[in-house]
C-alpha cells in the first residue's frame, strides 16, 4: 500500500481516534485490554481502508469496523484478561468539568452498562453516539423494529441492574 | 429523563481525557500484525488441509500401501486418488472464496455469518475425510478378508482351532477401536480449539438471531 494512503489514513484516524477510544471504553475493563483492542481496531480499519469510499463519512465507517472488531474479530490476549475489573477503565475528567455528585451517578451508570452483553453494548454505544434506529439496524444487521424493541429492553435491564 | 439519556449527555461532552495517540503511535500500530479470530481460523484451516494431505501421503508411503500395490488395485486406487484431490481442490476453493468474503465493513450479523460459513467449509472437508477414512477402512478390511493370502492362512489356522468367530470379532473390534480413538481425538481437538476460538462469536450470533424471533 502506498505512502499517500498510509498518510491519509493515519491523519484521519488521529483526528477521529476518540471514537475508537469510546468503543474500547465500553468493551474493556482495564488499560491493557483497552490498548489491545485499540490496536486491533486500528489494524482492521487500516485493512479495510483501501475499500473506503469517500461517500460515507469516515466516522460512520469507523463505527461499523470498530464495533465489528469489538464484538466479533477481537481475540482477548492473555495480557488483557489477567485482571478483571467490572467498573471499567476510569479516565481522568478534566478538572473544570468535575462535579462530585454527578460523577458518582455516572460511575454507577457506566458500571451497569459494563454488565450488559456485547450486542447490548453495541446498541447502547450507537445510541449514545446519537445514531438513529435506521443506522443502528444497518450496522448490526437487524431490523429497525427489532432494534427499537431491544433498546427498550436494554433500558429496562439497566433499571433492574441499578435498582435491584 | 431515563438512565441512558443521562449517560448520553455525559458521553458527548468530550470532557473525558482519553489517551491522545500521536501520528507516529498510530503509524506504528498499522505496521503490526492482526491477532483477530479470522486470522486464527485461516491458520488453523490451512493446517487442517495440510494435515489431511500429509495423511494421504503418509498412507501412500506406508507398508500397508505396499501390500495394496502387491494386490494390483490400480484400477480402483487411481480413480479414488483423482476424486479425493478433486474434492480437496473444490473445498479449498470454497474455503478461500468464503474467507475473502469476510469483511469488517459488513453488518455485524453478515460478518458473523461469513465467518461461520468459512469455518463450516473446512468442517465439511474434515467430515468428508472422516467418512472417507471409515468407508476406506471397511472396504479395505473386506477386500483383505477375501484377497490377502496372509489373512487366509491365519483364517485357516483359526478354523482348525475352532475359533473363527473369535478371529473375526477381534479384527472387527480392533478396527472399530482404532477408528473410534482417531475420530475421538480429532473431535476433542476440534471442540477445544473452536470451542475457545468461536465461543464469543457463537454467543453474540445467537443473541442477534434471538432478536429476529
Amino acid at each position: 500500500m502506498n505512502k499517500e494512503l498510509e498518510h491519509s489514513f493515519v491523519e484521519l484516524l488521529e483526528k477521529h481516534q476518540n471514537i475508537v477510544h469510546k468503543v474500547c471504553r465500553l468493551y474493556t475493563n482495564n488499560y491493557d485490554a483497552h490498548n489491545d483492542l485499540f490496536q486491533e481496531i486500528t489494524i482492521q480499519l487500516w485493512k479495510a481502508y483501501p475499500k473506503f469510499r469517500g461517500d460515507a463519512k469516515f466516522s460512520t465507517w469507523m463505527y461499523r469496523v470498530g464495533l465489528n472488531t469489538a464484538i466479533t474479530l477481537y481475540r482477548k490476549s492473555k495480557r488483557s484478561i489477567k485482571t478483571q475489573d467490572f467498573e471499567g477503565v476510569e479516565f481522568k475528567i478534566k478538572a473544570e468539568d468535575y462535579d462530585d455528585t454527578e460523577e458518582q451517578q455516572l460511575k454507577v451508570l457506566y458500571k451497569a452498562v459494563h454488565q450488559l452483553n456485547d450486542i447490548e453494548k453495541a446498541l447502547v454505544f450507537l445510541y449514545l453516539e446519537d445514531k438513529d434506529y435506521r443506522e443502528i439496524s444497518e450496522t448490526l444487521g437487524i431490523s429497525e423494529v427489532n432494534a427499537r424493541v431491544k433498546m427498550n429492553r436494554i433500558k429496562t435491564k439497566l433499571r433492574t441492574i441499578l435498582n435491584p | 429523563m431515563d438512565e441512558l439519556d443521562i449517560l448520553k449527555k455525559d458521553w458527548n461532552k468530550e470532557k473525558v481525557d482519553y489517551p491522545k495517540l500521536s501520528y507516529d503511535d498510530i503509524y506504528k500500530m498499522i505496521l503490526k500484525k492482526s491477532s483477530s479470530i479470522v486470522k486464527w481460523i485461516f491458520i488453523i484451516s490451512i493446517l487442517e488441509f495440510t494435515f489431511w494431505i500429509a495423511i494421504s501421503f503418509l498412507m501412500k508411503g506406508s507398508s500397508y500401501s505396499g501390500k495394496l500395490e502387491a494386490l494390483d488395485l490400480d484400477h480402483i486406487l487411481i480413480p479414488i486418488s483423482v476424486i479425493s484431490y478433486g474434492i480437496l481442490i473444490y473445498f479449498f476453493y470454497l474455503f478461500y472464496k468464503n474467507y475473502k468474503n469476510i469483511s469488517a465493513t459488513d453488518s455485524s450479523k453478515k460478518l458473523m455469518e461469513n465467518i461461520i460459513k468459512t469455518r463450516k467449509t473446512v468442517k465439511y472437508y474434515v467430515i468428508f475425510n472422516l467418512v472417507f477414512l471409515v468407508v476406506g477402512a471397511v472396504i479395505g478390511a473386506i477386500y483383505g478378508f477375501n484377497h490377502n493370502p496372509e489373512f487366509s492362512s491365519q483364517l485357516e489356522l483359526a478354523t482348525a482351532n475352532g475359533q473363527v468367530f473369535k478371529f473375526y470379532a477381534v479384527i472387527v473390534i480392533v478396527i472399530i477401536l482404532v477408528l473410534a480413538v482417531t475420530i475421538g481425538v480429532l473431535l476433542l481437538f476440534y471442540w477445544l480449539i473452536y470451542g475457545i476460538l468461536l465461543k464469543r462469536l457463537n454467543r453474540n450470533y445467537k443473541e442477534l438471531k434471538k432478536l429476529e424471533v
